[in-house]
This record gives C-alpha cells, structure tokens and sequence, in this order.
C-alpha cells in the first residue's frame, strides 16, 4: 500500500527546503501570478525551477498553486505562464477554475492537477464531474466529517486530499467575499485580509465574532489513514521556518510511527505538546468529530500568541562545536532542545555561548548575528537543524 | 434586457418577466423559501419566466433527493435552476435533464473564458459575480456565448459560512437570540446582516446596490437579463414597474434616474476594481 503524503506549504526556497528535509513528502508552492497568498514571498521561475530540482533529488514533489478565481484580465498571458511552469518541473498544478483544468489536462497531460479547496467540494458527484474532467486529486472542503470523507472515498476513484492542521476559514472557501467589501481587497485572488478575524459592532451587546481556532488532527491522522484519504495537507505558506520544520518534523514521526507500529500514547502525547507549543492560536477538529460550534471559535475573546521559543538555526556542526544564527535572546545556563530534519532530539544545557569571533559571551541578544555553543554527540547535525528553548535558567523544573 | 425579481415574501404580484424562487432545503443566501408545491402551484399560475434556486452546498447524503428535485423541476419546465454546486451539473448530465441551469458560484463567476466552459458544458446561463466591475461584465456579455445574468439592486449577500454564527456567538454569552444579527464593521462603519438558517449563516451587506445608473450601460451591450433582489428595498414593486417601464422606453428616461436616486449612492463594484496585491 502506498504510503499516505505529507504535504507542507513553502512560502518561499528556504522554506520549501526545509519542510523537505523535515519530512514533508511533497510541497505546494505559489509562483508570483494566479497564486491564493498574493502577499507571501512566492517563487520566481528560477526558484520555482531550483525548487522542483531539489525536491526531485530527494524523490519528492512540487505542487503549484494556480488557484485564483480568473477575472478577464487574469487570462491574459496564464497559458504562457503554465507552459514555464511546466518546464521548471512542477508535478502537479493546484486549480480552482474548470477552464484552467481543462486546458492544462489538454495540453500537459503528464502533469497531475488537483481541484482547489477553494471550490469547497463537499459530495462525490461534484466530484464525479472533476474527475470526467480529468482530476487527479481533489482537496475537500474542511467543512467535512470523517464519515462524509470516507464516503467520498467510497464513491470516487480520484486521490483525496484533505488539510489536517493550520488557520482554517469561517466561511465555505471561494463563497467569501467579506474581504473585498470591507477592505476592498479580493479574497478570491489572493488579496484576503482575513475580516473572519475582525470584531464587529452589536450594538448593547458584546461584540460579534466568529474567529475560528486553528485545526489540529494530530490525534486522528490513523483515522484518516484507515479511511483511504491519499495526501494530509498542512496550511500556512506564509508561516515561520521554525514553525514549518516543528509542525512537518512532528506530523512526519506522527505518520511514520503509526506505520510502523510504535505509537504509543506517551508518544503522541510529546507530538501533541510539540504541535502545541507552536500553535499561536488554540486548535480544534472542527467538522471531523461533530458539527462545528461555538467551541470551535474565539467567542472566548482569547488573543493570539507570539512564540518566542525558537533560539537559533543551525549552520553547522563540527569539532564539538554547533554553529548557528541566532533568533531569539536567551543564555548560559538556559536548557534548550536541538532538533534536526532527521526527528533527532538532544536536550542539554548551554554551558558556554561565543560570538562569532569566538568570544565567549553570557547571553545571546542579537537575532540574525552568529554564534557557537560547545556540544559533544555522535548524533549528526545537519543544516537546518535548530534549537528551542525547554527551560530558562530561572524556572524551576517543575514550572 | 428582461427583468427578473426575487421577492423577500410570498405572494406578491410584480411586472417584471420572471421571478426567482428560492427552493426551502436546496437553496441559501434567500430571505424566502419556497415548498416544491409551492413552485408547482407558482408554474401553474404565472406565466413568466420561473427560475429556481438551487444553490446550497451539498453533501454526500443530500445526493438522492436532489437528484428527485431536479428531476421534479425538469418536470415542471422550469426556465433555469440556479446553482452553485457542482453536484447539480453532474446529475443533469447523468439524467440528461433538459432544464436549464444558471452558474451562480456566487463570487466565482468572473471570466468569459470560464463562461464559455460551462456553456460547453451545456449550462445555459451564468449569474455574474458582483465583486467585478461594469467593464468586465460588459467584456464576458461581449465576448462569451453564454446567456448573462447581472443582479443591479439588491443588499448583496457577501458571504456564506456552514457554520451556526449567531446561535455559536449567543451560546457563549449563555442566552437564546434571534437567528439574525445586525452587526456594524468598525472602520468602515458599514452594517452587515448576519443570518442563520438550519444550513449555515449567510452575511449580507446593509446597503443598498443601487444600479440603476449602470442599466443604461448594461442595456447598450445587449445584457440578456438583470436582477433585482427585494430583501431591504423599499417600494419594491413599484420599482420593478418602474424599471419595467424604464427597460421598455430603451433606457433613456432620466425622470427614473432621478427619482431611484433615493436608494443611495451606492454602485458596489461597477465602478471600483478590487486590488490583491498590497505590498
């Protein structure tokens, strides 16, 4: 049986890098027209190229995102621009629009298109109809229970795809436009300035929200397994490097140990704080276990987090010691936790820190600058590995 | 340019050349459910043109008596079906329906290359998105084969959630509400109603459409239909008489111009293109 795919957004080259090295199975990638995030980094044609060369290299695929809703002018030129993707090495376009299928299963017929979750395709003849089209793969909606997936599965023949963790939307995808009436910025073409987020006025009353909490299916991926569903898609193209290689690292041990049989309850309990820690917003299932309700949302007025974990990337390590850019303050004396692409995990304490002069210093203060800890393992530690805090020199354990 | 209205109660009489009728338990983003009897006993009586709404989302188990209900309004000659959905295309073709469908994914239906894909497709008509401007619509009524619908006045719905908002947003202040809201956005100042069904909650924007001012345009161009919603619109049947009369002189009497300038100054997007990019 073919194992299922992690699939792991990359806002740009690094990121597509290091969410492959972390265990991502496959990445989708926007190019910089027609793409659903209109204001993340996204790819140039060299990128998109580079991209698709490395991810090959390591037996792995490059999905791109060509899934706006097309106005007149969105046309012109979209055909030349598919036929330069398609000679950078994409392996599959990610599409919302018909024509736009249509016309690449027509003319590239060696690349796979999967249907947009911005069609919100909800039943198995919708489904039908995309595949009489050609589709490869369809991306459901994440409106969805697990036995409304598993009969789509049932019922169909194309790959299913469905998200398992990130920012989810309040409405339908594609039947939103709050973004372009109240910000003027239009949501369909990768202009959402998330008012689902917004607070609104009801007048004597508390404000009217409707905010949703951020989707984690740590705890039900054996589920989605089991049912058949072919690719778990992470959202985020626009999330941090150190967020990305936590969130695909943890969901590629999550996978691989559910394969091999090793999961354990203690296990999945260090996933789910690992997947936790990072979250800046509280998680929820939503749609798979029951109707969504008010749980599920930020009716609770509680705020979003900013994580300051994260310490340092590696670049990288030799002769005992680890050299890294620094991202965040902390230590000597501080317990941190290198991780690497590998699922490598080493705890320890910070017994010596020296700036990139190999002056020893107490603290590490200044992001982006160089530094070196002193560190013996026999473990390897590649690029990209990093480090995070477990314990400042001040908290006591038990805290 | 004919005229078709969707009336927010029952009953009514209007001049225009059809009604649209939301279909209770297939359709969203109405003020006004109709029962399959109710429509059978509606095409019985008017002579118009009927089209019918059709445009939830579905899901695995609506599939069987939504294949019934198209069958039943295939029946019925109903002059189109709106739907959004594509659900309801596949099961036409597989029953090889003759009724007419209309493309109403509300906020998607913004390229004439597009239109001319569904009308390939064998869809007939194709309800324009309100979120482009009057050029782009008069470029797809130009350049694409299928038969184009524009809605001109209306509270626009703007949004649909599968999620129960308004009962979610009272359960956590622990009370019982009504299913709607009228909630005010904060830097705009613009209200939004919030309304909940057992389907989910639909947002429509408190302000009126007004495009009168755009009709002229749409006329010229040979536009084959407008619409006109009546949820929030004052006097709603003697403005669909009037603009009845106004369509019929060949969209030439200012005295319309002038008197509908009441409705407010709003054109929504006819005139104000969206951006995407913000950098």
């Amino acid at each position: 049986m073919e194992k299922i795919e992690l699939l792991s957004p990359a806002g740009d080259l690094e990121r597509l890098k290091v969410t492959l090295l972390y265990g991502a199975d496959a990445v989708y990638i926007g190019g910089q027209q027609y793409s659903l995030r209109a204001n993340a980094n996204n790819f140039s044609l060299d990128e998109i190229r580079e991209g698709c060369h490395f991810a090959h290299q390591l037996g792995k695929k490059v999905h791109l995102t060509l899934n706006i809703v097309f106005h007149n002018e969105d046309m012109d030129g979209v055909e030349e621009y598919i036929q330069e993707v398609v000679d950078a090495g994409i392996d599959a376009f990610i599409v919302s629009d018909p024509f736009i299928i249509s016309y690449i299963k027509k003319n590239y017929p060696q690349v796979q298109v999967h249907l947009s979750t911005q069609n919100s395709t909800s039943n198995y003849e919708a489904i039908h109809f995309f595949e009489e089209e050609g589709v490869d793969r369809v991306v459901l909606a994440r409106e969805l229970s697990k036995k409304q997936i598993e009969e789509i599965i049932k019922h169909t023949s194309c790959d299913i795809e469905t998200f398992i963790h990130g920012a989810m939307c309040t409405c339908f995808s594609g039947r939103c436009a709050l973004s372009n009436y109240v910000t003027n910025r239009d949501a369909n073409r990768g202009g959402c300035a998330q008012v689902c987020r917004f607070s609104f006025e009801n007048e004597g009353k508390k404000d009217f929200t409707m905010a949703t909490k951020d989707m984690n299916m740590a705890e039900y991926i054996k589920d989605l397994m089991d049912i058949g569903v072919r690719s778990l898609k992470v959202e985020g193209r626009m999330r941090s490097l150190y967020y990305l290689a936590v969130v695909i690292g943890t969901y590629r041990s999550i996978i691989d140990d559910l394969y091999d049989g090793s999961m354990t309850k203690e296990k999945m309990k260090v996933y789910q704080e690992r997947l936790d820690r990072v979250a800046n917003r509280e998680t929820s299932t939503h749609f798979f276990m029951k109707e969504a309700d008010y749980t599920d949302q930020y009716y609770s007025g509680r705020g979003e987090a900013s994580n300051q974990d994260y310490l340092g990337q590696v670049i990288s390590y030799q002769d005992g010691l680890l050299k890294f850019y620094e991202r965040n303050y902390f230590e000597v004396g501080d317990t941190v936790e290198l991780f690497t692409p590998k699922g490598d995990h080493i705890e320890f304490v910070v017994e010596e820190l020296f700036d990139e002069d190999m002056n020893q210093e107490e603290v590490a203060r200044h992001p982006d600058n160089v530094y070196y800890i002193q560190l013996l393992t026999d473990i390897d530690i590649p690029e990209y590995s990093m480090l995070k805090v477990v314990r400042r020199k001040n908290e006591s354990i038990q805290s | 340019m004919k005229l078709l209205v969707e009336a927010s109660s029952k009953n009514q009489e209007f001049s225009s050349d059809g009604l649209i009728v939301a279909l209770e338990g297939y359709s969203v983003e109405s003020v006004c459910y109709y029962t399959m009897d109710e429509i059978r006993e509606i095409r019985k009586q008017y002579s118009g043109e009927i089209f019918v709404k059709v445009n939830r989302n579905f899901l695995n188990e609506d599939l069987d008596s939504l294949r019934e209900v198209l069958k039943e309004l295939d029946s019925l000659s109903i002059d189109g079906v709106f739907f959004y959905d594509l659900a309801v295309l596949q099961i036409h073709k597989e029953l090889s329906l003759s009724l007419p469908l209309v493309w109403n994914q509300t906020h998607m239906v913004n390229n004439y290359r597009t239109c001319d894909y569904y009308y390939e497709k064998g869809v007939t008509y194709a309800l324009l998105g309100k979120e482009i401007t009057l050029e782009e619509i008069k470029e797809i009524i130009e350049k694409s084969k299928i038969t184009c619908m524009v809605e001109v006045i209306s509270r626009p719905s703007v949004a649909f959630s599968k999620r129960k908002l308004v009962s979610n947003y009272y359960s956590d202040l622990g009370e019982v509400g009504e299913k709607e809201l009228l909630v005010k956005e904060k830097v705009t100042g613009d209200y939004y109603h919030v309304l909940e069904d057992s389907y989910g909650t639909c947002f429509f924007l408190d302000t009126i459409t007004n495009g009168t001012s755009v009709m002229k345009d749409l006329y010229d161009c040979h536009c084959p239909y407008i619409i006109m919603r009546e949820y929030g619109i004052p006097s709603f049947q003697e403005l669909v008489s009037d603009t009845k009369d106004y369509i019929e002189g060949g969209c030439k009497d200012e005295d319309y111009l002038l008197k509908y300038k009441k409705l407010g100054d709003s054109t929504n997007f006819f005139f104000k293109k969206t951006i995407y990019k913000v950098k």
